[in-house]
This record gives C-alpha cells, structure tokens and sequence, in this order.
C-alpha cells in the first residue's frame, strides 16, 4: 500500500480555527454570564443554576467522552474510512482539559452547605443527607463522599486529559514520521486495547458520580452504558457539524467526501437506535420488577409537569430521529445530515437536562427555562473554543497515517 | 415478421459471448464501455467482490431497502398485535397486578420480529432479486470460465441483449482488452436442475410433510394407550409407600421389613406443637364444638381472613358466600350441555350455616364435607380461624 499520498486540498486553516475560537470565547461569555446573572437573581444559593450548569456540562463531556472512545475504537479496530475524520475527532478529545476547568466551578456545591435543607444541599443531595432516604445513603458512604469524590473527579479529568493527549500526539508525530515509519500509528493502536476497557470503567463511574448520584437512593447499573450511547452518538453528529464547517471553509472539503460523510451518518443512526435500547432496557426492568426504590426516579419524571417531556424524550430521541436519518438519501445529502447532526447535539441536551432538571424538586414543577438554554450556548461556546484551540493550526488530516489512502479512495457500495 | 427477421441474426442455440480480463482495471474500463454501448443483459464474474464495480456496471441502486422496510414494518404490527389481541382480547388473564396490555413489555417481541422479518426480507429477498437459487447456467461449459472463482475475471453479453449480434459483440469486446472472447453455446439437455437433486428435493419436502400429518392424525384420533414417553426424567424407579412393607430380595432397607422408622416415643413433629389442642381440632375437651374463636379477634385477623376466604372458598362459594362462584358458574353451564351433574355448593348464608358453632365450620374447613375436601394441609389453623372469622362477619352482614 503505496504511503505518501498527495492531498488535493487544504487541510489547515489557522485563521479558520481562531475565527472559530473567538465565536466560541464570545458564547460562552455571554451564555455563562447570562446564566450566572439569572443564577444569582433566583436567590436560591445557585440551586437552578447549577442544576441547569450540569445539565450543559454534562452534554459537552458527553461529546468529548464520545470522541475519546471513537478515537479508540477506530484504532482498535484497524478501521480504515475514518482515517480523514479521526482528526476532527482526536482535536475534540483535546477540549478534556478545558472540560477540567470547567468542571471547576462544582467545588461550590461540593465545599459549601446552603440552605435547600430539604433536597439535600445544592446539587449532590448525598453531600448532606436528609430526610426519609438518610439510612440509606449513609450505606453508601463508603463511595459517596465528599473526598473520595473530589480526588475521583481530578483523577477523571487528569485520566482522559492524558489518553487524549496520548492518541493525539501518536497521530501528530505519524505526520512528520519518515517514509514508512508507522511506529507511532502502531503504539496508538497498541494502546487502545487496554484504554478501551480503562475509558468504559472511568466514564461509567464518572455518568454514576456526575448524574446518577444526584438521585444517590436510586442506582441502575446500565446507566453509564446509557451515557456512553448518548456520547457516541452526540460525537458522530459533532463531527458531521465540524467536517461541513471545514467544507464551508474550504478545508479538507475533498478528503472528507459524501462517502465519509455517509459512513458517520450511519454510525450515528446505529447509536440512535442503541441509544433507545439502552434507555428502553434500563425502563423496562425497572418497571416490570416494580420496586419502590427503583421505579421512585422514573416517578419523578412521570408526574404532570414532566410527562410531556419525557414522551418528548421517547419521540425526539428513537422515532423521530430514526425515521429522519434511516434513508441512505439523507444521508448522503451534506445538508439534510448537517440538519439531523444538529438536532441530534439538541437532543443530547435534551436527554441530559432530563436527568438533572427533575431531580431540583422531585418532578413538582417544569423547572426548565431561559436558564438552561444560557448555560447551553456556554458550554458550547466553550468547547467549540476549546476544541478550535486544540485545533490551531495543526492538519485537520493526518497526513501520513498507513490507512490514508484507504480512507480517501472508500466507498459504500 | 420483425420477429423472425431478428431471429436471423441470432443462432437460437447460442447463449452469448464470454470475454476474460487478467485484472480488475481492464474488468473495470471494459464494464463502463458495455455499459455506455447500451448493452442491458450482460453481467461480469469476478473473483472476489470488487468495490466500485456495480456503479461500472450502471447497475441500478437496489430496490432491497423497501422490502426490508416493509417487512419489518410487518413485523413490527404482527408483534403488537399479536400480543395484544392475546393478552386484552382473547384471553385476559391479570398476572402480578399489571395492565392486559401495556406497550413496555410488548416492545421486545415487537422489536424481536421487526428484526426476524427484516432480516427474512433481507436474506430472501436478496436470493430472490438475484435470481436464485439457479442451479446451472450455460457459462459453466466454458472451461476457462472455472477460474471466475480463482484469478481471472469476466464479462458475459447474452444474445438476448437487443444489441447483441455475435460477430459485432465479439469483435466489440476483444477490442476492450479482453485477453480472450469465447463463445457461448446452449448445451443440450443440461438445462435443468439434476435428477439426484430434484428427487431429494421431493422426498425432503414429503418427508417434511410428515410430522405435521401425524400431529394431525393424533389430534383427531382417540387411542387408550397412554403417550409415548419420550423423555422419562425419573418417572419410574423403585421405591416404596410410606408405612408399607418393604422387602427387596438382597437388598433390605430395614431388617424389620419397614419402609420407614416410626417415631420414637413421645416425639412431636415441628409444626405440631400444639396436636390435639382445641385450637387444632375446633372441640373443646368434652368434645364439643368450640363456641367462640381462639385468637385475637382483631382488624388483622379480619383482613386475614378476608384474603384467605377469597382465595381459598370463593371460587365455589362466591365471594358473598352464597354458594355462587365462578367454579359453579362454570360447571352449571356444562351440567347445562349434558357433559357433567353439578351439585351448587353450600350457601354460607342460610340459616343452617349461620346456626352452627364456630368451630364445626373450623372442623369442616379442616376435614371437608360430602364433594368438599379437608383444607387441612393447605390452609394453616390460625388462617383458618381467620376465615371462620370473616365468615362471621360476612353472615352477619347479610342478615337482615
């Protein structure tokens, strides 16, 4: 397999990147802002906002997890048509660190004890329990508590900040390797085996620590498959969104061509439907068992101001997006696909805010609003400033990896 | 006669013109030229799969995905329907206090057949859109043709193509690189699917045919021999009747000849504590049936024996005991049809009923009467105090 092949396009644009980081720098300021203000007027300690905070930071971790395990997948498995795209994958992955700043703000919840005696303090009710559910939590505490806590979260963020890190470097020296050297693509695929296994351990513990434990008495021992499924999916609609941004700034606009573009939409569609079987399989045990102590966090999303939502959950999240993106048409027209990526990273969001919001006063009220929409383009704004950095001026391709020519010359057929 | 004027051009007895290529470029080049001459009834052999090869061919995207879609769609409504005109409709049967028919549960099997008959569309509709299975084809009489599934690769033009005629095709196709063009005859009489297969084919489906005839067969016959065992478990061994005597030449359990040790003197099983005390017989020490109930008389007990009574007694004697329940409703509709005789079971409201001391009910509930049998190892004595209890309370809320 003849190695140094000759790209016909640009595949860097720093000027494209710093546009992109400076739009970024510019939403987030003003959705964080925006949302701190409305945070601070609530003049409930910051409860809403940092309910509608995690809810925002949760979908961008989702992405870059996703893009973690994408990255390793596509190693593990030799796999040669996401050659050209891995990039824009490996670059997200890179936004880890900056997902570590952002997670910062939680030290304010965790350190402090305000006020919402009833719920349990601010966000993690575990932190002080209270109430009925005191026993029970208590039994947990050998995991739930607040060091142990602390030290699991830097240990998360120093963890996928490293392995990103590590993918993305192999990659990079692959590009100015010499001709035929593929030591460095052959240690990243070397890695990604055991980082396979190490990212499914940390990003289950991370969705049970982040999300699950905001309902500390309840547990459900797929959700950190359901988190993982909503990832993935999420970083294949990313990378759609970011390859057409590329094209429309003519970058990479031929290696990344329909056929690539064809392969993530069907990527995406798989993880549409695992999504909805993961979320179905956690539902329906549940429900069929029938036990107070697990179908209780279901309950909470069934009472009158959540129903609509979660039909919404069930509708927007399988049936419409399924029906949208199963043609093979739609997903060879960049525009319609564009179209499904974007509400898929919508939809994401939605399932996200879905696990949080309820849990603010146990399904009394539809306690989401502009608050939550400001924390979104925040947090997006962020990691889109995030992911740009990571980017710079570096190539959007990797130039010299063993499977480029593969990757460019692929065709569904 | 257009007809026979074409014919003319066409030996009847020919099926087309073969061309071998050494390499997929020159298989490739030479699909796009047949493609763009207009030539519709060709195909091209290859060796292994070659990507790009059908877009070369211009053939035309595959009608397959509807299919799938359909059937799956199919299987999707034969799922819910399924499920629920069993489960709400015919037969309703409340399991474990769930809805007849809730879309939860049924999603698996909705899901389960949704992918069974894709996947069945998939499979055979491939097999069929391909024209398969087709068991000989005139190329196979080409010898060189054996290396299509080895290291050469081929395009075979058909002569009912309508722009096929042999000389021009031949020549048309040399000229594209092809490192040889044959001809194709039709052999003669290998048409058809062999002999030894078409046989086997009949007897399998004939055999085939054979369980469900019998299945039949013993559905609609009657026989007095008991069905074949197939499978026996441990359904026969020897052993021995409680109490009996038991002596197996060789080989005795017990040099008495016992079966099983009786007790030892003064021995109490567990459970039986209290044997012979009113409490377990209804009577008091003279042997008269006890007037009053042995237990707290409580809302416990009540409720107690309320779900017992509806348990255990209701089905026969109705749940306001008078002797109506689903048992005698059922059985009275057949005693109707002449297929049994029926005797309505107690009312528990009459007089007679209401009349006798609480522990002769307790003693009947225990032993049984006339069609009725002892509930004794059934129904623990303190829950069957606790429906002597309720049924108390039931009498005396339908007197008047």
């Amino acid at each position: 397999m003849s190695h140094s092949v000759q790209l016909e396009d640009r595949i860097q644009d720093g000027q494209v990147t710093a546009k992109a980081a400076k739009i970024g720098l510019a939403l987030a300021l003003v959705g964080l802002g925006g949302a701190a203000a409305l945070g601070s007027a609530e003049g409930d300690h910051w409860r809403l906002f940092f309910h509608a905070y995690l809810a925002a930071f949760s979908w961008a971790l989702a992405i870059c997890i996703g893009g973690l395990m994408f990255v390793i997948i596509q190693h593990l498995v030799n796999a040669h048509w996401s050659v050209t795209v891995r990039r824009i994958a490996e670059y997200t992955t890179n936004a880890m660190p900056w997902m570590g700043v952002l997670a910062l703000p939680f030290l304010y919840p965790i350190l402090t004890h305000h006020g919402a005696e009833e719920f349990g303090g601010l966000l993690w009710p575990w932190l002080h329990p209270h109430g009925d559910h005191q026993a029970l939590i208590e039994h947990k505490s050998a995991w739930l508590n607040r060091d142990f806590f602390l030290i699991r979260l830097v240990a998360y963020f120093v963890l996928w900040s490293a392995i990103a890190k590590y993918f993305l470097k192999r990659s990079l020296e692959q590009d100015v390797a010499p001709e035929g050297d593929y030591a460095p693509t052959m240690r990243a695929k070397k890695m990604s085996a055991p980082m396979v296994i190490v990212m499914a351990l940390t990003l289950s513990f991370a969705a049970f620590d982040l999300l699950m434990s905001l309902a500390p008495e309840w547990f459900s021992t797929i959700f950190g498959v359901y988190f993982f499924a909503g990832g993935f999916r999420s970083i294949m609609a990313w990378i759609i969104i970011c390859a057409l941004f590329l094209r429309r700034n003519r970058v990479a606009d031929r290696s990344i061509h329909v056929e690539h573009y064809h392969d993530l939409g069907k990527f995406m569609f798989a993880f549409i439907i695992f999504w909805a079987y993961i979320a179905f399989s956690q539902f329906m045990l549940i429900w069929y068992a029938n036990i107070p102590e697990e179908t209780g966090w279901f309950g909470i999303r069934r009472t009158e101001a959540w129903m609509p939502a979660t039909w919404f959950l069930v509708l927007g999240n399988f049936f419409i997006p399924f029906l949208g993106v199963i043609s093979r048409h739609v997903k060879r027209n960049t525009k319609l696909l564009g179209f499904w990526a974007c509400y898929m990273l919508f939809i994401e969001w939605v399932d996200m805010t879905w696990l949080v919001m309820p849990q603010l006063d146990h399904g009394a009220t539809f306690s989401v609003g502009i608050i939550n929409i400001l924390a979104l383009v925040g947090v997006a704004g962020f990691l889109i400033f995030a992911v740009a950095r990571a980017a710079g001026n570096r190539p959007l391709v990797p130039l010299r990896d063993p499977l480029l020519a593969q990757s460019l010359a692929f065709k569904n057929s | 006669m257009r007809r026979s004027i074409e014919m003319s051009h066409t030996d009847p007895k020919l099926h087309g013109v073969l061309a071998e290529f050494e390499d997929v470029g020159s298989l490739m080049a030479a699909s796009r030229q047949v493609r763009d001459f207009g030539y519709t009834k060709w195909d091209a052999h290859t060796p292994f799969p070659v990507h790009g090869l059908d877009e070369a061919m211009g053939v035309k995207p595959t009608r397959l995905p509807w299919l799938v879609l359909i059937c799956g769609a199919t299987g999707l409504c034969i799922g819910f329907l399924l499920q629920w005109w069993t489960n709400a409709v015919d037969y309703p049967f409340r399991i474990s206090g769930k809805p007849f028919f809730s879309l939860g549960p049924a999603t698996p099997i909705m899901f389960e057949l949704t992918i069974l008959l894709s996947s069945f569309a998939a499979f055979f509709g491939m097999l069929i859109i391909n024209g398969m299975p087709r068991w000989y084809s005139p190329l196979f009489s080409i010898a060189r043709f054996k290396r299509a599934t080895d290291d050469r690769f081929f395009i075979a033009i058909e002569a009912k193509d309508p722009s096929f005629e042999e000389s021009r095709t031949t020549e048309f196709l040399a000229g594209l690189g092809a490192s040889a063009v044959e001809r194709v005859p039709i052999p003669e009489g290998r048409q058809v699917s062999p002999q030894w297969l078409r046989t086997s084919a009949w007897i399998g489906l004939g055999l085939l045919s054979l369980p469900p005839v019998l299945a039949i067969e013993a559905r609609y016959s009657v026989d007095s021999e008991p069905p074949i065992h197939i499978v026996p478990n441990m359904d026969w061994q020897p052993m021995v009747k409680a109490q009996s005597e038991f002596r197996l030449e060789g080989s005795p359990i017990f040099s008495t000849g016992r079966s099983m040790r009786p007790d030892p003197e003064g021995v109490v099983a567990r459970g039986e504590e209290a044997a012979g005390t009113p409490f377990l017989t209804g009577k008091d020490a003279s042997g008269a049936w006890l007037s009053g109930i042995p237990a707290d008389k409580d809302a416990a007990l009540m409720e107690r024996g309320q779900e017992r009574f509806g348990i255990f007694c209701s089905a026969c004697h109705g749940q306001s005991g008078k002797g109506d329940g689903l048992v005698h409703q059922r059985a009275t509709e057949l005693a109707g049809s002449g297929k049994s005789i029926w005797v309505q079971p107690t009312d528990l409201i009459s007089e007679a009923i209401v009349a006798k001391p609480p522990g002769e009910i307790f003693g009947t509930i225990t032993d049984g009467i006339r069609n009725m049998p002892g509930y004794r190892s059934q129904i623990p004595a303190d829950d069957r105090w606790a429906i002597v209890f309720y049924l108390q309370a039931l009498q005396r809320a339908q007197q008047n």
